[in-house]
């Protein structure tokens, strides 16, 4: 991700907003698209191309959690534990998936193909239990087993151009 | 009781309205034709001859917010709506969004015309990408037609909109934190005052509303102030979005008029009771910041005086349900998590009490609880963490810790000797 | 003088303290009635009162009150919940409990909730005996820590840099280092990363944090979890005694404390209290790390005397007599001449010795800029340096504060956030130049910036010009016009941005320039030249001065650290350093202050007043003092500058001298011959301290010759390259840094150790003068 191309995505929404410090979340999450994570690359890409230092932008970025500074796989799924849909079974939701990637828990699978991660609400509670996909719909409630038919599916893609998260 | 559609126009109107054309057949941007027809001030008023209330979860009236932004500043002022909906158990702004984006357009419309805003913000929770989609375009159409750009608000008043994506905190959804995070710094609250009125968005004078809040303005303006305060009673008027999820067979949002249905008939009529053999065994009403209930509370009314009457509150309207097979340590251990997770790190209590209450709390759910000294230790912590914090978010995560340990006490303390198995969750059980 | 670390040096005080009388608000605290101006906060209300509430993130140095620790929570009567005692206001009539059982649970809780996560390694900890988190423990807390819980653990410590440790689980998260960075250094460097209880300190990356200010997180962290590494586990604070001073590392005077132990600094911190009319409590890192120096190895640790016999190590006292029997002879024609740092005690007991030794006319002179031309400069209204706080319009003219007096641009970037217009004219980029309005001038021209500047001025009320002492001296018609300017400005006053730290001292008892010393020297008119903390060898024009000693019969040195002199000279008596003496620096501003002896690390040393008055005993026309107060206090009754002042009334803050100022304006000065124009530079980490210092070995910067880009191409030189610098005073060779933000047509010269030899090449009064540059042959054949 270059400094060009941030500026060049920044350049239509920069008159929305009189202090050019609101373009970082913006930009980070535009740069993000690139690799699916926040290599130290292109934070100071960001840095340079929003006029903010890098130490700056690095500290915003981790404040985030969608905001990731470290690297993860091509898919990210998120599966919400918190209360109403710990009470319709994420927590053993979350162990069939891990134990279907084979991962000990959070992680990343050693192909590189997912980041299976707990979150906080998702705001899709009539769908516990559920998840999410990057930040795609809140799919649920899920099943084990569509749990299972979901990750095949996603095997199966080929890799995104970009991505959203 | 029945259900009334006024936020919820698309349900009253059978379709999702996500396009301008089906939004106008439904009715839609007749408040706003009323609103441009009278002054700014005679808009604020009809906001507080509504009675309309904050739908976010303090439920402070909305005129009377509206009317605190300082006039004749010389600096602009700002229209924020709070999309970031992040509290636990409640998605009523989601389907608003998703279902009905020109309604709070319209809303927004009004509410920027009454305070003399130009460019509004909607800050919606970046897990909500989807939905921010569904406002992209409709915000897209709706200047297409003109209803946002140079002449929207009438010939040569202006407003338009810009859509910002969170990337994931709760505590944006705080209203301080969120102008934070707007500002693209680190959500985390500001020391009040000043309050967002006077010094909100980049210092200027700023309203800030929940989307349910400025998606019941058009049927308002449409309809008339009096209309939409004849509803429900008089501190708690008009309609309130729930959201019902847990334990229940039919979790989802239910619009009703507040005081005329009861915990119980949205618990058991609308949202489908629950399994067979299963009762209530606790209730979050108002999200998860707020006190448990317990099964006895449940013919309480559904308005903010009732409520604050079982001792909880109407919060966010996001009503937890969990029937006897849950144990109440766990939930309360659950919501520790999430307050940790959340807590922004600004100040003391926050950031190392609501640690060591989900440390404790775990601690006694898998069997290596001390016993009453882990309970007395409880009860002395929430005194230091709550009450003394910059913004609310602590007393959010012990409210509904302290609540349940005051309501379930033996079951905390056989929890902090015993430890508490991991229950059978919902799904695995036959649904009845 | 009441307030004398917020005296004006002359004309209005426009900056608060003086100002009309702020009203006054009546309140209760702890069933006291108190007093305090409208706006303060309740903490500091309480404070003034004697009443303490603690706190932790609360710094107003550092902005706005933030609320964030919670230390401060008290009760306000009609106000719900707990008030943060750092941000509410005082109110009239306000009921404020900070004792009652509310309160004290509230102060109690977040005690402990901060030690919930904070290991209880008081007794390993640098901060150990000097922590506020420590202290407030024992006064506020609780007696016991409830937590079963494993704390927090991060590998220890980590480097910030070579400079700065951090152990991350001391860290309560109180803000003050990320702010300093963010919003008082604004270099943009330090932040906390993660939220909740993962927040940290942390870099970009983790990359070390560079600048000239990181160490002052260290004094503004209350607890351990920033110490400095050069002083990482060297003593305990029962071990150490800490002895308010001056730094004498630049003209600001930044006030500091020294911290000894076993008769060695060990440490060197702004003051506790710090002082607002000078440094604000900040200091830079060239200040704050620079006291290694004193165990550098060229340091002189014993007298050395050449006779007969050789050159040897002898006796202090033996030496004395020695140096009493060369000055002693009746028509001796003797020279004294003053380096950097002297005081003026030891300035004026040197014009009192020149008059006892030899013939009675000797001459005592400083090295230094003689000024003329600056006579206009120096006449109008000074200022200190908060007047800065209240300024509207600052302009800096010539010299490179951020450079030369870093402190000074703190003060700076204050005033810009505050909304003053703060402009920049010169012919240097400085590190403000991003943040403000630079009128960049060709060198040798700041005359071209008197009119935008007049322009700037125009209308202002509160105009603070602060003009650099060698540029203007270099060009003295440049210094008429904007002296006019400024005083054609109400309201305007001026601050000298002073190239040397005894200048302004010595000046004021009239001590000048070592022109004509110099002159004598060559015409054989001088026998005995005495020498104090000065090596005219390596400054301006070092060759001819080295040529014109070497011809002088007898010369004594007086120095702490070896020089170009100490080789030849016939008698090498060793001095304190500035940390070791006793005694007063002026500071640029005019500020009269006391430098204490923190240690003395070589015993065989001496105080130059002490030797001095010792030669007067063995002249036998001893003078009447035995301390510096004592010379102090005959100095001030006879030098107008200083009268009325002794060091009781300096206090411990200063106080202000008159001005003094001599001669008017003086006709431009071309630089004669060809080639590029010389803009003399002094890097922040390039002086002898910074060179001598172990401590600052990372961030030590090189002698060097700048130049634009275009001037390189056509040498043909990149940078890296050595290149030969030569003027008419002689010629060095030095790498080259090739900068696009320097002007074509001149050689920035980077001076600062006096080893490499470049500040031989400029002229003995500092003026104008071109140099040719070229490359050196030997490396264009190696290449
Ligand atoms: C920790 C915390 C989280 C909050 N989250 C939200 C939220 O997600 N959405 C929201 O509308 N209000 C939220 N609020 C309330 C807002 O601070 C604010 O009161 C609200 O946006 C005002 O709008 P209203 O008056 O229309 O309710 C939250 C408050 C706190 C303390
Ligand atoms: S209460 Fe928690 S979330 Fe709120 S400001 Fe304090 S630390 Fe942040
Ligand atoms: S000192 Fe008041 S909150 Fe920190």
């Amino acid at each position: 991700m270059t400094v060009a191309e941030i500026e060049q995505y920044l350049a239509p929404i920069r008159h929305e907003y009189p202090d050019p410090r609101s373009l970082i979340i913006p930009a980070l999450k535009y740069a993000q698209g690139d690799a699916g994570w926040l290599p130290p690359e292109a934070m100071a890409a960001v840095a340079e191309a929003t006029g903010f230092s890098q130490a700056y932008v690095e500290s915003v970025a981790t404040f985030y959690d969608r905001l990731y500074v470290d690297e993860v796989g091509r898919y990210c799924i998120n599966v919400c534990v918190t209360l109403s849909c710990m009470l319709r079974g994420s927590d053993e939701l979350f162990e069939h998936i891990a134990d279907y990637l084979g991962l000990d828990g959070e992680g990343t699978t050693d192909d590189g193909m997912f980041t299976l991660a707990r979150v906080q609400c998702i705001g899709a509670c009539d769908r516990a239990p559920c998840l999410q996909v990057d930040s795609g719909v809140q799919l649920g409630p899920l099943e084990p087993a569509d749990a299972t038919c979901l990750i095949d599916d996603l095997r199966a893609e080929p890799a995104p151009a970009r991505y959203d998260r | 009781m029945p259900e009334l559609h006024s936020v919820y126009r698309h349900r009253e109107f059978g379709d999702h309205l996500t396009t301008l054309a089906d939004y106008e057949r439904a009715g839609g941007y007749l408040g706003l034709k009323e609103a441009l027809a009278l002054s700014p001030d005679d808009v604020l008023y009809a906001f507080h001859r509504s009675g309309l209330r904050g739908r976010g979860g303090a439920g402070f009236p909305m005129g009377r917010k509206a009317s605190f932004l300082p006039k004749d500043t010389g600096k602009p002022t700002y229209v924020v709506c709070n999309a970031d909906e992040s509290e636990p158990g409640t998605f009523k702004d989601r389907e608003i969004i998703e279902h009905n984006p020109f309604q709070l357009i319209e809303g927004i419309s009004i509410a920027s015309f009454a305070v003399g805003c130009e460019r509004a913000y909607i800050y919606i929770r970046g897990e909500y990408e989807h939905q921010a989609r569904v406002l992209d375009a409709a915000i897209a159409e709706a200047r297409e037609a003109g209803r946002l750009g140079p002449d929207a608000l009438g010939p040569g008043r202006p407003l338009d909109i810009t859509v910002y994506r969170g990337a994931g905190a709760y505590i944006c959804g705080e209203e301080t934190a969120l102008l934070e995070s707007l500002e693209g710094k680190r959500g985390q609250p500001r020391l009040k005052p000043p309050f967002p009125a006077v010094a909100g968005l980049y210092g200027c004078p700023t309203l800030i509303n929940n989307v349910e809040t400025l998606a019941a303005l058009p049927p308002i303006m449409h309809r008339g102030p009096d209309w939409y305060a004849a509803m429900g009673n008089e501190k708690s008027p008009g309609t309130k979005l729930f959201s019902v999820s847990g334990h229940v067979l039919n979790p989802g949002n239910f619009e009703v008029v507040l005081g005329e249905t009861t915990l119980r008939e949205l618990i058991y009529d609308m949202a489908g009771g629950l399994r067979p053999g299963r009762e209530v065994k606790a209730v979050w009403p108002g999200g998860s910041s707020v006190p448990v209930i317990g099964a006895d509370s449940l013919d309480v009314a559904l308005d903010y005086e009732a409520l604050n009457g079982v001792g909880t509150f109407l919060g966010s309207g996001g009503c937890i349900v969990m029937d006897d097979s849950g144990c109440i340590v766990r939930a309360s251990w659950r919501l520790a998590q999430f307050y940790r997770h959340e807590s922004c790190g600004k100040c003391t209590p926050c950031r190392e009490g609501t640690g060591w209450l989900a440390n404790i709390l775990g601690r006694m759910v898998h069997g290596e609880g001390r016993g009453d000294e882990d309970i007395r230790l409880l009860e002395s912590l929430f005194g230091r963490i709550s009450g003394r914090t910059l913004c609310p978010l602590a007393d959010g995560a012990v409210m509904p810790v302290q609540s349940a340990l005051e309501l379930f006490r033996d079951e905390f303390v056989r929890v902090a000797h015993e430890g508490s198995p991991r229950p059978v969750p919902m799904t695995e059980a036959p649904v009845g | 003088m009441a307030d004398a670390g917020n005296t004006p040096a002359a004309g209005g005080d426009a900056a608060g303290a003086g100002g009309a009388p702020a009203d006054v608000v009546s309140l209760t605290v702890n069933g006291r009635t108190i007093e305090a101006p409208k706006g303060t906060m309740l903490v500091d209300a309480a404070k003034a009162a004697g009443i303490e509430i603690p706190i932790f993130c609360y710094e107003p140095r550092l902005g706005a009150p933030i609320g964030a620790c919670r230390m401060c929570l008290v009760e306000v009567e009609g106000m719900r919940g707990l008030q943060t005692a750092c941000s509410t206001p005082v109110a009239p009539d306000m009921v404020v409990n900070t004792e009652s059982e509310v309160a004290k649970d509230a102060q109690d809780g977040v005690l402990e909730l901060l030690l919930a996560n904070h290991p209880l390694d008081c007794p390993v900890c640098d901060k150990g005996g000097e922590c506020p988190l420590q202290d407030r423990t024992f006064r506020f807390g609780p007696g016991e820590t409830r937590t079963v819980e494993p704390k927090m653990h991060f590998p220890k410590p980590l480097d910030l840099s070579p400079l700065v440790a951090l152990d991350r689980e001391r860290c309560i998260a109180c803000y003050r280092c990320v702010r300093f960075s963010q919003e008082v250094a604004e270099d943009g460097q330090l932040t906390f990363q993660e939220r909740g209880d993962h927040t940290e300190i942390a870099t970009f990356s983790g990359d070390p944090y560079e600048g000239r200010f990181t160490g002052n997180t260290i004094d503004l962290c209350p607890v351990g979890a920033l110490t400095s590494n050069p002083y990482r586990f060297v003593s305990r604070p029962w071990d150490i005694k800490n002895t308010p001073s001056v730094c004498a590392g630049c003209s600001m005077g930044c006030n500091v404390e020294v911290t000894e132990r076993d008769n060695e600094v060990k440490r060197l911190t702004a003051r506790p209290e710090p002082n607002m009319a000078v440094e604000e409590g900040w200091i830079c890192d060239r200040g704050r790390w620079g006291y290694p120096a004193l165990r550098s190895a060229d340091r002189i640790d014993a007298p050395l005397l050449v006779d007969a016999v050789g050159r040897r190590k002898v006796l202090l006292d033996r030496a004395v007599n020695e140096a009493g029997g060369l000055l002693g002879g009746r028509d001796l024609r003797v020279g004294i001449l003053l380096g950097e740092p002297v005081t003026v005690e030891t300035g004026f007991l040197a014009t009192e010795l020149a008059e006892r030794a030899g013939n009675g006319a000797g001459m005592v002179r400083r090295m230094g800029i003689p000024g003329h031309g600056l006579g206009p400069l120096r006449d109008l209204p000074g200022a200190q340096m908060h007047h800065l706080d209240a300024a509207d319009v600052i302009v800096v003219v010539g010299g490179d504060p951020c450079a030369q007096q870093p402190v000074a641009e703190l003060r700076l970037r204050k005033a810009h956030r505050r909304g003053a217009r703060v402009v920049l004219a010169g012919p240097r980029p400085t590190a403000l130049d991003p943040a403000c309005q630079v009128l960049r001038t060709t060198p040798g021209h700041l005359q071209d910036a008197a009119p935008a500047i007049a322009e700037v001025l125009e209308g202002s009320a509160r105009a603070i010009v602060l003009w650099d002492e060698a540029d203007l001296a270099a060009e003295p018609d440049a210094a008429a016009t904007i002296a006019a300017v400024v005083a054609g400005t109400p309201g305007a006053r001026a601050i000298e941005l002073a190239a040397d730290v005894s200048g302004p001292g010595l000046r004021a008892l009239g001590i000048d320039a070592p022109g004509d010393l110099l002159a004598a020297i060559e015409a054989g008119e001088v026998d005995v030249l005495v020498t104090v903390q000065a090596d005219p060898t390596t400054g301006p024009d070092g060759d001819r001065w080295s040529q014109a000693i070497a011809g002088v019969p007898r010369v004594i040195e007086m120095a702490t650290y070896r020089s170009g002199l100490t080789d030849r000279a016939d008698l090498v008596l060793p001095l304190l350093t500035a940390l070791e003496d006793e005694g007063v620096l002026v500071s640029m501003t005019g500020r009269a202050q006391r430098l204490r002896p923190a240690a003395r690390e070589c015993p065989d040393a001496a105080a130059a007043w002490e030797i001095i008055i010792a030669l007067t005993h063995r002249l036998g026309r001893p003078v009447p003092d035995r301390t510096p107060a004592q010379a102090f206090a005959r100095l001030a009754a006879v030098h107008a500058p200083f009268a009325g002042l002794s060091y009781g009334a300096l206090g411990t803050t200063g106080a202000v001298v008159a001005a003094s100022s001599h001669g008017g304006p003086a006709p431009r000065r071309e630089a004669p011959g060809d080639g590029l124009l010389v803009v003399p530079c002094t890097p922040v980490f390039g002086d002898a301290t910074a060179h001598r210092s172990d401590a600052l070995a990372s961030v030590l910067e090189p002698t060097r010759v700048g130049l634009a880009p275009a001037e390189a191409d056509r040498l043909g030189v990149r940078t890296e390259a050595r290149v030969r610098i030569a003027t008419p005073h002689g010629e060095a060779v030095l790498p080259l840094e090739v900068d696009s933000r320097l002007h074509e047509g001149a050689a920035y010269l980077f001076t600062g150790d006096p080893q490499a030899g470049a500040m031989r090449l400029l002229p003995l009064d500092r003026g104008p003068v071109r140099a040719v540059v070229g490359v050196v042959q030997r490396e264009e054949v190696s290449a």
